[in-house]
């Protein structure tokens, strides 16, 4: 393993760190995602976040920065055009991505010779991460933590039951949002590590192979923490062992965990008949 | 105006551009109205992304990039059909999950190269101005083939799009309709994503098909507008970003220059409409409903 005998250089050391701490927080944030169907949304905000990140850095400011109003301005764009009645929301949410990706394109082909900046908001450069981008990751990733824990009943209810939630008396609207900018914080937190596309494998993939163990909610987002950070290690290793990019490495390693576990289940149900079978934990389909 | 319209075009490789650009915004002016009504907004965005390893793989073994796009594009629409018919995987995650491995496995695949973040930008962004003869005849080609495919099994898809039990009950093959409606949305993205790249594909499968929904209500009026959108918004988008790179110094990507004028053609559209709507009733929304009431 070509990992081990590296693990002496700081840059692996980081890399290995910021990884992890990004697929752990992309595995809890999730299962979230998962819950709420909220997929196609993070790969819109992943897109949108592009534009806000080429003109930061075109402006020098910060790249976070630059991602979160970009992120915000979508889920507001989302929202105006929903709200429209005409169109429902997925197509909204093609549109807003479409025309914010092309404005990210725009401003980056403006100025010249910036294809190596290009690839790397897009595919992520795990390799290059300062330790000022692995406070900042911390830093944010305490935040969404934070956010998941405190209102973690409130937010599970609400994405089962919006009708029972809001005749509860729960503001079910504010919950909307507040899982929305945690997901934005998220993606933009993940930007370094796997680039603005790769975010929504990693958003998805761990919590799908969590959702294959467990219908508990609690554990799964443990398990889908568990499952992301190992993607982090597992494509660090595979990364410095064949040189190939890092971000994607890591999003591959998601989907082999997520195979394997599919196809152990599989086995283990035909060899097992009558064992447990997973119910359809997605929320809001029987309503 | 005259001179801003027409002038862009005297060079060959701007008429050849300005050909293709046309050829795509009807067959994906076209194919956008049924992503529309089908609500399949993200599988066009994640075909775009499915088929890159194809092309990926073509471009470092050296073959044509083209056959690359499409045994991918074809072979992600299957899977996509297949993964969203198992009954505890939501659809949305399956794709999610398949968005994220196929562009990996992309992206690893053209890592291993030397000059791998350039090759990268190309086969994201593409190269419109660059197009050949050959690959405007792909287009044609495959143009033709999506029109026959679409006039023979219009009703049917649309019976599917508004009504699916019902389809099924008459006895049509609902998972063969969506195979084929996918496999449709791939051709477009083939046809489309090498020569102008990921971002304005998905921008012609879905904006055309939202404006002209904005404007009407009829299945027909829909087609119609649709394409007329989308060429209307080819051809000024390339007309400007000719006009900006050479009289103004300032260089901006026909792709994405397309694709804003498209934005900015539906954000009027939403504006004249709702301002229109202001004075009337609101009318009804003939959307297809995926859960029965």
């Amino acid at each position: 393993m070509t990992i081990l005998q590296q693990l002496d250089s700081p840059l692996i050391r980081r890399a290995l760190l910021e990884a992890v701490l990004v697929g752990a927080l992309c595995g809890a944030v999730g299962v979230h995602v998962l819950l709420r169907r909220l997929p196609f949304f993070t790969l819109a905000l992943s897109h949108a976040a592009f534009p806000g990140v080429v003109l930061a850095s075109l402006l020098g400011v910060s790249v976070y920065l630059g991602g979160a109003l970009a992120s915000l301005g979508l889920v507001l764009a989302v929202a105006a055009i929903g709200s429209s009645r005409r169109l429902e929301a997925s197509t909204a949410t093609g549109v807003a991505l479409a025309g914010a990706f092309a404005v990210g394109v725009l401003l980056q082909s403006a100025q010249s010779g910036g294809s190596r900046d290009l690839a790397a908001f897009l595919v992520g450069d795990v390799l290059t991460v300062s330790p000022r981008d692995l406070a900042t990751t911390a830093a944010f990733g305490l935040i969404v933590v934070g956010g998941l824990a405190l209102f973690h009943k409130d937010l599970v209810f609400a994405a089962f039951d919006p009708v029972g939630a809001k005749a509860a008396g729960y503001r079910t609207a504010g919950l909307e949002v507040l899982v929305l900018a945690l997901v934005a914080l998220t993606v933009v937190t993940s930007i370094r590590a796997v680039g603005t596309i790769l975010a929504v494998a990693l958003l998805v993939t761990p919590a799908l192979t969590a959702r294959q163990w467990t219908d508990e909610i609690g554990r799964m987002m443990a398990l889908s923490a568990l499952f992301g950070a190992l993607a982090g290690v597992g494509g660090i290793a595979a990364s410095a062992q064949w040189s190939v990019a890092g971000g994607s490495a890591i999003a591959l390693t998601a989907t082999g965990l997520l195979v394997i576990t599919v196809a152990f289940q599989q086995a283990r149900r035909a060899l097992l008949p009558g064992g447990r079978q997973p119910s359809g934990v997605t929320a809001g389909r029987c309503g | 105006m005259v001179r801003l319209l027409v002038e862009p075009f005297r060079d060959a490789y701007m008429q050849r551009a300005l050909i293709e650009v046309l050829l795509l915004s009807g067959l994906a002016g076209i194919v956008s109205v049924y992503v529309l009504l089908r609500r399949l907004a993200f599988v066009g965005d994640a075909l775009t992304h499915t088929i890159f390893p194809g092309v990926a793989i073509a471009f470092v073994a050296g073959q044509s990039l083209f056959l690359g796009a499409l045994v991918a594009g074809l072979l992600s629409a299957v899977l996509l059909t297949w993964a969203s018919r198992i009954p505890t995987v939501d659809q949305d995650a399956a794709l999610g999950v398949l968005v994220g491995a196929f562009f990996s496995l992309g992206v690893v695949i053209v890592s291993t190269r030397q000059s791998y973040t350039a090759d990268l930008t190309a086969l994201l962004f593409g190269r419109i101005l660059t197009v050949d003869t050959a690959e405007i005849i792909q287009t044609a080609v495959i143009t033709a083939a999506v029109l026959v495919v679409l006039a023979l099994l219009h009703k049917e898809l649309v019976l599917r799009a508004f009504d699916p039990v019902a389809a099924e009950a008459m006895g049509y093959r609902v998972m063969a309709l969506d195979l084929v409606v996918n496999g449709l949305v791939a051709l477009v993205v083939v046809a489309g994503v090498r020569a102008v790249g990921t971002v304005l594909v998905i921008a012609l499968l879905v904006v055309p098909g939202a404006i002209a929904r904005l404007v009407t209500d009829r299945i027909g009026g829909l087609l119609v507008v649709s394409v007329g959108a989308a060429a209307l918004c080819g051809y000024v988008g390339l007309a400007a970003s000719y006009e900006a790179s050479l009289n103004h110094r300032v260089r901006v990507g026909s792709g994405a220059t397309i694709v804003v004028a498209l934005t900015v053609a539906f954000l009027g559209a939403a504006t004249v409409t709702t301002l229109v709507r202001r004075r009337r009733p609101a009318p009804t929304t003939p959307q297809a409903d995926p859960v029965p009431a």
